[in-house]
């Protein structure tokens, strides 16, 4: 490791580190790669002592957890199945909007009986005082199965690690039902496997995500602060619009009213009438409506690249965690 | 709580005390190694096996440090010369679990008795000489003692007549510490509104019949026996379901039964007589399973104990799965919601499970040592 007082973990291959890549840079936060496509660290343009490092899903995780990287972008059910008592090592940041996939207990279509994790309670003991044997489970997803399969009271079953194409465990016969992510559940069709109607075990996608047990230093919060503030900047400007028009009265009442309606915030409001606010983009037209109501003649609405504001929810919420 | 892998609890002169009453009482001494191969506990379920502390050697044999005593001691005793008959072994020494927030190396004692066939007697001995084991210890006033029998539930389940699918759902329930209402109403509902139409017409149909309509169904998908059930078994719960929702539920009177059944707690032997009079007054069959209760009270009571100090509740279990009769916990009286000092019961299926061929009675308890030290010692977590 170099003089970086900042490591930033991201993916290292595949649709999660081009989402990864693209979600940065919509903040003004360029990865560049170091000597070519296959170099494993990189920098963050125009930030210095920041220091990229591109690794697996899995050892994102894990460097998350041992606290030799600082933050990283991997999925929430790897963070979930992998470490445990993950909320005492990690903070959730904020959740990305990419890489969706849930984790889902699925079994046979042909089990026309069974719809909730009840029915399976039910059958997989039954299944057991016949055979003598437990049902077996494939998945990759130990903990995470253990854990919903014990709060729902199902115990009569046996897990099969199983690092790949899990949903073909049951035809295969070396397991008779699984748990797997999924994203459109297109495959489990394929495979004749249906998602049991309270099966679904966590809704995951990528999170940008912080070891609480990095070597916190002043400048090393100082580069989270920092990187941040452009992503909360980013996140502000892309979920909300800017709207504008000129009301000569538009006092206390109508500014609540507008708060509450339309979950709009006072930019500004000058002397001359000229009114400027700010409202989430479902709002846009409503709030328009609203105001040529109120007796303005014209609404004019903009898109912004980034709203920077002197609150830093995102690092806020980072600093409350840490020690 | 301090860090306890820093420090050191000396509680050796109290294993040696337990573990020297228990080889006096004529109990041999069984250590089975530390190491253990990991298979042998899978089938305990996932809960152990999420415990384990685990590792291979160079060949890939998965092996793991020994979660507990029973499985190692019955598998020692099943390839002795004395398989099959009457033996008596005690143990005491570290077990590894992975428990969070208490250390994952802690000391049990305990002892197992094996193929004795005069099982309330053998009943009576155990529980005595576990509590006497902790007695020596000093305290033995504050111990409360709660009894139970697995067998008395059971075999109630068997003379109402009900489908093993009933009687195990109704087990399975109870261990879970659901209440009746919620056992009963809950295993078949399920929430698909799909199939109802189907379920009501095949409610009306024969039900030879209608299995073989379902089983029809199943085979023209193209669907053989996916995932290691016949089509036959699914079939059959599915008309299950569709009696159910049909209003063919659960018979009130015998729900009723069951209630009243699982209100009886306090002194065994009162218990015992609201138990015949149960039995009597719905005309079920418990007598065997009740002179068994009564003569496990009096081997006790030959023994010295105070029968009415000891507390009984039918609605008391201890892992269901596992044991079939006779079971008993002994807390400390001012902490009667912590883990217990003292546990055990029968268990006379694991042996066959274990390979023996047959069902061996099997009878034991197991002295929580690091908990008895925290006890006398008056030291809390």
């Amino acid at each position: 490791m170099n003089s970086a007082s900042f490591v930033l973990a991201v993916p290292s291959k595949g649709r999660l580190q081009e989402n990864a890549a693209a979600f940065f840079a919509r903040a003004g936060l360029d990865i560049v790669q170091g000597r070519g496509s296959r170099d494993y660290r990189g920098t963050l343009k125009g930030l210095d002592g920041v220091e990229i490092a591109f690794l697996s899903a899995s050892d994102i995780v894990a460097q998350l957890a041992a606290g030799s990287v600082h933050m990283g972008v991997t999925g929430e059910d790897l963070i979930r199945e992998t470490i445990g008592d993950a909320d005492s090592k990690v903070a959730l940041l904020t959740p990305l909007g990419f890489g969706f996939a849930n984790v889902i207990v699925a079994v046979p279509r042909a089990w026309i009986d069974v719809r909730t994790m009840a029915d399976l309670e039910d059958v997989a003991a039954a299944f057991r005082a016949k055979r003598g044997e437990r049902m077996r489970v494939a998945t990759k997803y130990v903990n995470l199965t253990r854990r919903f399969f014990a709060e729902r009271h199902v115990t009569d079953y046996r897990i099969v690690e199983s690092l790949g194409a899990t949903e073909g465990a049951p035809a295969a016969g070396q397991a008779e039902l699984i748990v797997d992510i999924t994203t459109t559940g297109a495959t489990l069709l394929a495979n004749a496997l249906k998602i049991l109607d309270d099966g679904t075990i966590l809704s995951s996608q990528a999170n940008l995500v912080a070891s609480l047990n990095a070597d916190w230093s002043a400048a090393a919060r100082e580069q989270a602060r920092v990187i941040l503030s452009r992503i909360a900047a980013e996140e502000e400007a892309r979920t909300t619009r800017e709207v504008s028009s000129v009301l000569t009265k538009f006092g206390g009442e109508l500014l609540g009213a507008a708060k509450t309606l339309f979950a709009a915030r006072l930019r500004w409001h000058g002397a001359d009438g000229r009114l400027t606010l700010n409202c989430p983009n479902d709002k846009v037209a409503p709030l328009a409506d609203w105001l040529i109501a109120q007796g303005a003649e014209y609404v004019t609405v903009a898109a912004q690249d980034y709203v920077f504001s002197a609150a830093n929810p995102l690092y806020e919420k980072l600093a409350a965690r840490l020690p | 709580m301090a860090d306890r892998s820093l420090s050191f609890v000396d509680d050796r002169p109290l294993q040696e005390a337990v573990a020297a009453y228990l080889i006096a009482a004529g109990y041999q001494r069984c250590e089975p190694s530390i190491l253990q191969p990991a298979s042998i506990f899978f089938d305990s379920g996932e809960d152990i096996r999420s415990q384990l502390y685990l590792t291979s050697d160079v060949s890939g044999a998965e092996y793991c440090l020994r979660p507990e005593y029973t499985i190692p001691v019955c598998r020692h005793y099943l390839a002795s010369p004395e398989a099959g008959v009457s033996a008596g072994f005690s143990y005491c020494g570290p077990v590894f679990r992975y428990r969070s927030g208490r250390p994952s190396e802690f000391v049990q004692a305990g002892i197992e008795s094996f193929g004795r066939t005069d099982r309330e007697a053998a009943d009576a001995e155990i529980l005595t000489l576990a509590l006497e084991a902790v007695a020596q210890a000093g305290q033995a006033h504050n111990l409360a003692v709660r009894i139970a029998d697995a067998g008395l539930f059971t075999r109630l389940l068997e003379a109402l007549d009900l489908t093993p699918q009933w009687r195990r759902r109704i087990l399975r329930g109870h261990g879970q510490g659901k209440p009746l209402e919620a056992i009963l109403g809950a295993s078949l509902k399920g929430t698909g509104a799909d199939h109802s139409g189907v379920l009501a017409v095949l409610e009306g149909a024969d039900k030879q019949g209608a299995r073989a309509l379902v089983e029809d169904l199943l085979s023209i998908a193209g669907i053989a026996a996916v995932g290691g059930r016949t089509p036959a078994e699914i079939a059959d719960r599915f008309l299950e379901q569709a009696a159910f929702k049909t209003g063919a539920g659960f018979p009130k009177e015998k729900q009723a039964i069951i209630e009243k059944f699982l209100a009886i707690e306090g002194d065994p032997d009162r218990a015992s007589a609201q138990l015949r009079k149960l039995a009597a007054e719905a005309r079920l069959d418990l007598s065997a399973t009740l002179d068994s209760f009564d003569a496990r009270l009096g081997f006790m009571a030959a023994r010295g104990h105070d029968v009415a100090s000891l507390s009984f509740a039918t609605r008391f279990t201890r892992n269901l799965d596992y044991y079939t009769g006779f079971v008993f916990e002994a807390h400390d009286r001012q902490r009667p919601d912590e883990k217990p000092i003292v546990g055990g019961g029968r268990y006379d299926r694991l042996l066959r499970s274990l390979g023996a061929g047959e069902d061996i009675p099997a009878v034991g308890a197991a002295i929580w040592v690091e908990t008895l030290h925290e006890w006398r010692t008056g030291d809390r977590a």
